[in-house]
């Protein structure tokens, strides 16, 4: 297991390169000017140009960059950034908590409810029921995240009152202990809520597809006609049988969930990784945009290093297997 | 003995006047500022820098009315009202500039102000600020003679020049943080030391900025508010919703969104949306590549404006709050624009004279086609104009059988495809005039060799209009009129750059804070003057 680990990594440290050297790349070939991007919508006067292309070494040529930053990146330095005039890991370390925290509870209540209708869809014996969740997880997911955010924001921000339309808490606050933390709360229900229901619906699918296949096994046969409970065929045979496929698709659609944190903090004007990679591919901040290209590619690396783990946990062949090898 | 009956009148009046009496107490009480309070400025991102010495984003424009002050700025009725100058004259020849400003001023850190620091703005920001960059060839020298008094001494007479001196273009920065410095990445343009009502407090990023009161402000007792926050919601709708709810206090509304706003703020009585009634104008314009075959010739640029519905777009893309614009020079600038030149009566919509001009310039329909254009705009987030008005424009030329390829492109692309690689037909783009046409009316006109981003792109180079152009920024200000009519008749015969419909402003503001009647500050934003805002 560990040897199997150990490869994945390797490789993902090929891939990362790879990834840092392409994403580089294209950047540089899609037009755009990060210093008219400081100015705004004038001329800019040659003099600033000039002063500020040196500061950043935008005067050097592309590879001597490409070069230098790849340098940086084996010295653990992501580089620079021209818009936030600070080095790009201090702003990632402030950022990612941010995403990790909205998208780990989202996540986490996405799987946990997804998995919960999935079941229940599959094996219900009202076949009213499962179409009724069926419809209901279909709608849910067809509906885009962004219009999903307005609406809740337009229910229970501007119509309720009840919660803040968007932030991630006050600006000048005087809240303290508890108090802070449930203010803060406030401001992540609507973004965890969105998330929540496009990650539900994603799971729920997923996971009644798996439990309807299973229920077909033979094993499954055979614990019937052993006598077995229904509960205890489904929890002990049915359930741990079809959360491996649906862990393995979690863990390789960790990227896809990442890439809708960052439309859902574009909608909730939250300062995490998704609003700042928008701003950096705005302002042409290309050591911002690599940095961040970087950090969501280890962290689905780390996501499928955790799958593996699960995976062998889960199921004992595959760690028989492992142990063999 | 007197009846009752006679005396109705006299208590009638009597108690009227104590009402009235009463009323103006009241109003009086409420009208008196006092200290205190928070107000929550809802602005977009920042970007990189908060010195609008070196940007004209319109957030740190904004933001700047909070940490800097300038030698003067506007009032509501769009005259010079004086800010670190109490006055300044302007010598009989037009060439010196004399500003006396007022004493004992401290910059928000505590160092002293002197004009030290405003000939060191001057001398040291200059070529790094795109609108000063067109007065410092014309100045001779700066002089110092003392701590209060500041002296500009012109190459020659510009009349236009005193507006390069406005809070807007030239914020006055601290040459004791500046100098010796890499000015254009010194972490102060982030951290602004200034001395406007507000000081600086705290940049939190993706979040906002934090101001406090600045107890050195020039201006005692204000500003009245303890502290102002400026928060960052880069989603337009998201800056309504906040509105809406009262997490902000004060706005910009996108047009598209006035109505809707006007409306919110009845229902909820929270807030208020005024228009500004004065200010730079926004206009929404056309540039031609004049470089090309076909649009090489005025009468087909002159037939492209008679076939726009520039009414349509006014009503339907502005919903109403926009205007056909008369000519070159924005209506705006009421002693400078000359109505004589009127394109509502010259180029009124007409789509057959278009298609005979057409014909005449050389360009009869064939199989209903006459020529195919590469029309193209940038959409940004905040460019809620640009599709709907390249929509209408591409239907009025398609009516009369030009073949319209639009592009709709990213701002970056945009301006690579028609200022960089001038790769495009026509090309249409929101525009403001600045305080001065020198600042930003020219720019869409005179002679330009470079690939400057937002400088004419068109190839249209006439030296007789650079000259009049120059012409109308020197004179003295009762001359200037007459050779901006010249500058409006060139502009309409020639027509490289299609000036089509000119927007209004408007603002939004809690109903919490009083203040914001006595005067806005309209130089540029049209955002209310922060400093005179205080919690009812």
């Amino acid at each position: 297991m560990v040897r199997h680990i150990a490869g994945q990594l390797a490789q993902a440290v090929l891939l990362l390169i790879a990834v840092v050297i392409i994403i580089y790349c294209l950047l540089q070939l899609i037009p755009g000017d990060p210093i008219q991007a400081m100015v705004g919508d004038v001329p800019v006067p040659a003099a600033l140009r000039a002063a500020l292309e040196k500061r950043f070494q935008l005067d050097q040529p592309f590879l001597t960059r490409l070069i230098g930053y790849l340098g940086n990146i084996l010295h653990g330095d992501l580089g620079y950034s021209m818009t936030y005039r600070r080095p790009v890991l201090d702003i990632l370390a402030e950022r990612f908590p941010r995403t990790l925290l909205l998208a780990g509870i989202g996540y986490g209540f996405g799987i946990t409810i997804g998995i919960a209708i999935g079941i229940h869809s599959a094996v219900t014996k009202h076949r009213g029921v499962d179409q009724a969740w069926s419809s209901l997880v279909l709608i849910g997911y067809a509906m885009p995240t962004f219009w999903v955010g307005q609406l809740l924001v337009m229910a229970f921000s501007i119509q309720l009152g009840w919660l803040p339309t968007q932030g991630m808490g006050p600006m000048i606050s005087r809240a303290q202990g508890l108090d802070w933390i449930l203010e803060r709360a406030t401001y992540l229900v609507l973004p965890v809520l969105t998330y929540t229901i496009l990650e539900t619906t994603r799971v729920a699918r997923f996971m009644r597809a798996s439990v309807s296949e299973t229920l077909e096994q033979g094993y499954i046969v055979t614990a019937r006609q052993k006598g077995l409970s229904r509960r205890e065929i489904i929890m002990g045979h049915v359930v741990r049988n079809s959360i491996l496929p649906v862990i393995t698709v979690m863990g390789y659609s960790f990227g896809t969930a990442m890439g809708g944190a960052v439309l859902l903090e574009t909608v909730f004007s939250y300062p995490g990784v998704g609003s700042l990679m928008v701003e950096s591919v705005r302002q042409r901040d290309t050591q911002v945009i690599v940095g961040v290209v970087i950090l969501v590619a280890c962290s689905v690396v780390v996501m499928n290093v955790v799958v593996d783990l699960l995976y062998a946990w889960l199921d004992p062949r595959i760690r028989i297997a492992s142990a063999r090898r | 003995m007197i009846k009752f009956d006679r005396l109705k009148p006299v208590l009638l009046a009597a108690g009227l006047a104590m009402l009235g009496l009463g009323a103006t107490s009241a109003a009086y009480a409420q009208a008196t500022p006092k200290r205190g309070g928070t107000a929550v400025v809802g602005v977009s991102v920042a970007g990189a820098t908060l010195n609008t010495q070196l940007t004209s984003n319109v957030t740190p424009l904004i933001i700047a009315d909070l940490w800097a002050s300038g030698l003067y700025k506007y009032d509501k009725t769009g005259a010079k009202k004086p800010q670190i100058a109490s006055s300044w004259d302007i010598s009989a020849d037009g060439k010196t500039y004399t500003f006396h400003l007022r004493p004992n001023l401290k910059w928000s850190d505590g160092h002293a102000f002197s004009s030290e620091d405003v000939a060191f703005t001057l001398n040291a920001f200059a070529k790094y600020n795109t609108y000063l960059v067109k007065i410092v060839p014309n100045v001779d020298r700066t002089e110092t003679p003392d701590a209060n008094t500041f002296v500009v001494h012109l190459k020659e007479p510009q009349s236009s020049a005193l507006e390069g001196f406005d809070k807007e273009v030239f914020p006055l920065m601290p040459k004791h943080i500046y100098d010796g410095t890499d000015i254009p990445t010194n972490p102060a343009n982030r951290a602004p030391v200034g001395l406007g009502p507000y000081k600086f407090v705290k940049w939190e990023e993706g979040r906002g900025i934090t101001f406090e009161r600045n107890p050195n402000y020039w201006d005692q007792p204000k500003p009245y508010l303890d502290s102002v926050v400026a928060v960052f919601i880069p989603n337009v709708q998201q800056q309504q919703n906040a509105l809406y709810r009262g997490e902000i206090d004060v706005l910009r509304p996108a047009l598209p969104q006035i109505g809707r706003t006007i409306e919110q703020g009845k229902l909820k009585n929270a807030f208020e949306t005024r228009e500004v009634k004065v200010n730079a104008a926004e206009r929404l314009s056309l540039d031609v590549n004049t470089t090309r075959d076909i649009f090489n010739k005025p009468l087909v640029r002159q037939a492209l404006l008679v076939a726009i519905d520039r009414e349509r777009i006014s009503k339907d893309v502005y919903q109403g709050l926009a205007f056909p614009a008369m000519n070159a020079i924005p209506e705006q600038f009421t002693q400078l624009t000359d109505p004589s030149v009127d394109y509502n009566k010259q180029f009124a919509y007409d789509p057959v004279k278009a298609g005979k001009m057409l014909d005449e310039a050389g360009y009869p329909l064939k199989d209903g086609k006459r020529f195919t254009m590469d029309f193209t705009s940038a959409t940004n987030a905040d460019a809620f104009y640009a599709e709907p008005a390249a929509q209408i424009i591409s239907a009025n030329w398609r009516a009369i059988g030009i073949d319209v390829k639009l592009s709709l492109l990213e701002g970056q692309l945009w301006s690579d495809k028609v200022f960089k690689n001038h790769n495009y037909d026509v090309s249409m783009s929101s525009l403001t005039a600045r305080t001065d046409p020198v600042f930003g009316v020219d720019r869409s006109f005179l002679c330009n060799p470079s690939t400057v981003p937002f400088v004419n792109p068109t190839g249209y180079c006439n030296k007789e209009l650079d000259e009049i152009a120059a012409k109308a920024g020197s004179v003295p200000t009762a001359e200037r009129k007459g050779w901006y009519k010249k500058y409006e008749e060139i502009v309409a015969r020639d027509m490289p750059h299609l000036t089509l419909t000119n927007a209004k402003k408007f603002f939004s503001i809690s109903t919490r804070f009083g203040g914001i009647d006595e005067e806005l500050d309209l130089a540029f934003n049209g955002n209310p003057d922060m400093a005179q805002v205080w919690v009812k």
